[in-house]
């Protein structure tokens, strides 16, 4: 059986007009379904933007900060402790916690206007202190989770510090929010490397914005103070130059790639998703150096489009460089600076930015559509 | 005879530790304490596949189980731990990452 595409599918709109026009009445009907199904999301997506322009408008109705305590269990989300407008507790984790999403926060706000996660002012709720040594920090689908490093070992074995530290690791959970609200990128393979890099591009842009430091001031490092003095290591990625953010002989080398020659292929990890996510990363960085001045300004932009309004589920890192080509030349005019520096930026990975519209989702419509090569060819 | 294999994939930084523990060359004590923790878990009737979908950046964990004619495997992640298993990653966890293989 042939499933509908999904409606966030990037169509090309005069192919399915002369489908529409021109084709049999089955391919006639799902055309028009089609293309009613995307005005359907463009309106959605504009009454969302419109509902958190009033929202914002509101006082108080935007940012929502709720910080809770796990008490080293796992129980989410835990005890509350402190909440919006409430003033500053003795416990840092907590306070770091309710700082860096409100930084996050702003960061979309201002430069993209939107209200929190779902662009509708939801509740930006954070755990601290989950479980013990607990060296890690996720996304559970509806907040935050933090855990403080190999606190329960001895000093000198420990490898990482607790995880509200750093302020681009609390940018990257959020930033997993707003994806699984936008593109929903799944959470595999190229997909999932992109939805990876997606959170460490905002997770770098926050800590970029609270210093209001350019591109090039920028350390374009991930996780900074994350690593304890025992490890050789300045974080855990560098968008910089991927791979070199860590080598030490308890750790290991950071495995990240920075070009496609070196894609990783490996069943653990979901495919790799926090290792082939250099090669997007880097491919950011090249391009906010090419456009200059602060990264979140242009070059995020840019992204935040290709992310809210042209990636879908199953996109590759293919799909994401011709989209972001798109969205600069929709942003900034064709064969703008800003348009050929995310050429450059790509390139410099092993990318070359196609003509064609992205064949994943081109494939699926055609063959919805009924309109599959071997189709065509028996049809003649 | 008795084998615990443990592995943890995923997480913010993707890096993999894992353990492989024979429970006939640990001290006894702590032989016995991973038995009992693997008992009151009931290991070998827990689902194979408790993989949340939604999680990112969480654990993945594989936990096997060998003994004498029983071999047993399941996947988890943070939050879809079962309860009764909790004390025995917990020791795991700890042992893997002190060891950080
Ligand atoms: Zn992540």
């Amino acid at each position: 059986m042939v499933q509908q595409p999904s409606i966030y599918c990037i169509l090309p709109p005069h192919l399915l007009r002369e489908i529409a026009q021109r084709g049999t009445p089955l391919q006639r009907e799902r055309a028009l379904q089609t293309i009613q199904a995307a005005e359907q999301v463009r309106a959605r997506r504009r009454l969302a933007r419109e509902l958190a322009g009033l929202m914002a408008a509101v006082p108080g109705g935007g940012k929502q900060r709720f910080v809770y305590d796990a008490r080293e269990g796992t129980t989410l989300p835990g005890a509350l402790i402190r909440k919006e407008g409430d003033p500053p507790v003795s416990d840092a984790a907590v306070n770091e916690a309710y700082d860096g999403s409100g930084v996050t926060y702003d960061l979309f706000y201002e430069a993209y206007g939107r209200n929190s996660l779902d662009n509708n002012g939801l509740d930006l709720k954070s755990t601290v202190h989950y479980e013990k040594g607990y060296d890690n920090a996720f996304w559970d689908g509806q907040q935050m989770v933090y855990g403080d490093g190999d606190e329960d070992l001895p000093a000198s074995e420990r490898l990482f510090n607790r995880f509200t530290i750093a302020l681009d690791i609390i940018g990257h959970e959020l930033t997993h929010g707003v994806t699984q609200f936008e593109a929903n990128l799944a959470y595999w393979d190229q997909a999932g490397a992109l939805n990876e890099s997606f959170s460490d591009v905002y997770g770098s842009l926050v800590k970029q914005y609270q210093r209001r430091q350019t591109a090039q001031q920028a350390d374009w490092i991930i996780g900074e103070g994350l690593l304890t003095a025992n490890v050789k290591g300045v974080g855990l990625r560098s968008m910089k130059q991927p791979g070199s953010a860590y080598d030490d002989p308890i750790l290991g080398k950071d495995p990240q790639p920075g070009h496609m020659k070196d894609y990783v292929t490996t069943v653990e990890d979901n495919g790799g998703v926090h290792i082939n996510s250099g090669i997007p990363n880097r491919a950011f960085y090249v391009t906010a150096m090419e456009i200059g001045g602060f990264a979140w300004e242009k070059t995020g932009l840019i992204w935040y489009k290709t992310l809210t309004n042209k990636l879908t589920d199953r996109s590759t890192f293919q799909e994401a460089a011709n989209l972001t080509f798109e969205a600069a030349g929709e942003l900034f005019g064709k064969n703008s600076l800003e348009q050929n520096a995310v050429k450059t930026g790509w390139a410099e990975v092993g990318i070359t930015i196609g003509s064609q519209a992205p064949t994943g989702c081109l494939t699926s419509l055609l063959a919805y559509l009924g309109l599959t090569t071997q189709a065509r060819g028996q049809s003649k | 005879m008795k084998r615990i294999l443990f592995e943890r994939t995923g997480g913010l930084t993707g890096r993999k530790v894992s353990l492989d523990l024979d429970l006939d060359q640990l001290p006894p004590d702590q032989a016995r304490t991973l038995s009992l923790l693997l008992e009151q878990a009931d290991f070998f009737n827990l689902p194979a596949d408790l993989v949340p979908p939604s999680a990112r950046d969480a654990f993945i964990y594989t936990l096997t189980l060998e003994a004498e004619m029983q071999v047993h495997t399941i996947r988890f992640g943070d939050t879809t731990a079962p309860n009764a298993l909790r004390p025995l990653l917990e020791d795991l966890s700890q042992r893997a990452r002190a060891r950080r293989v």
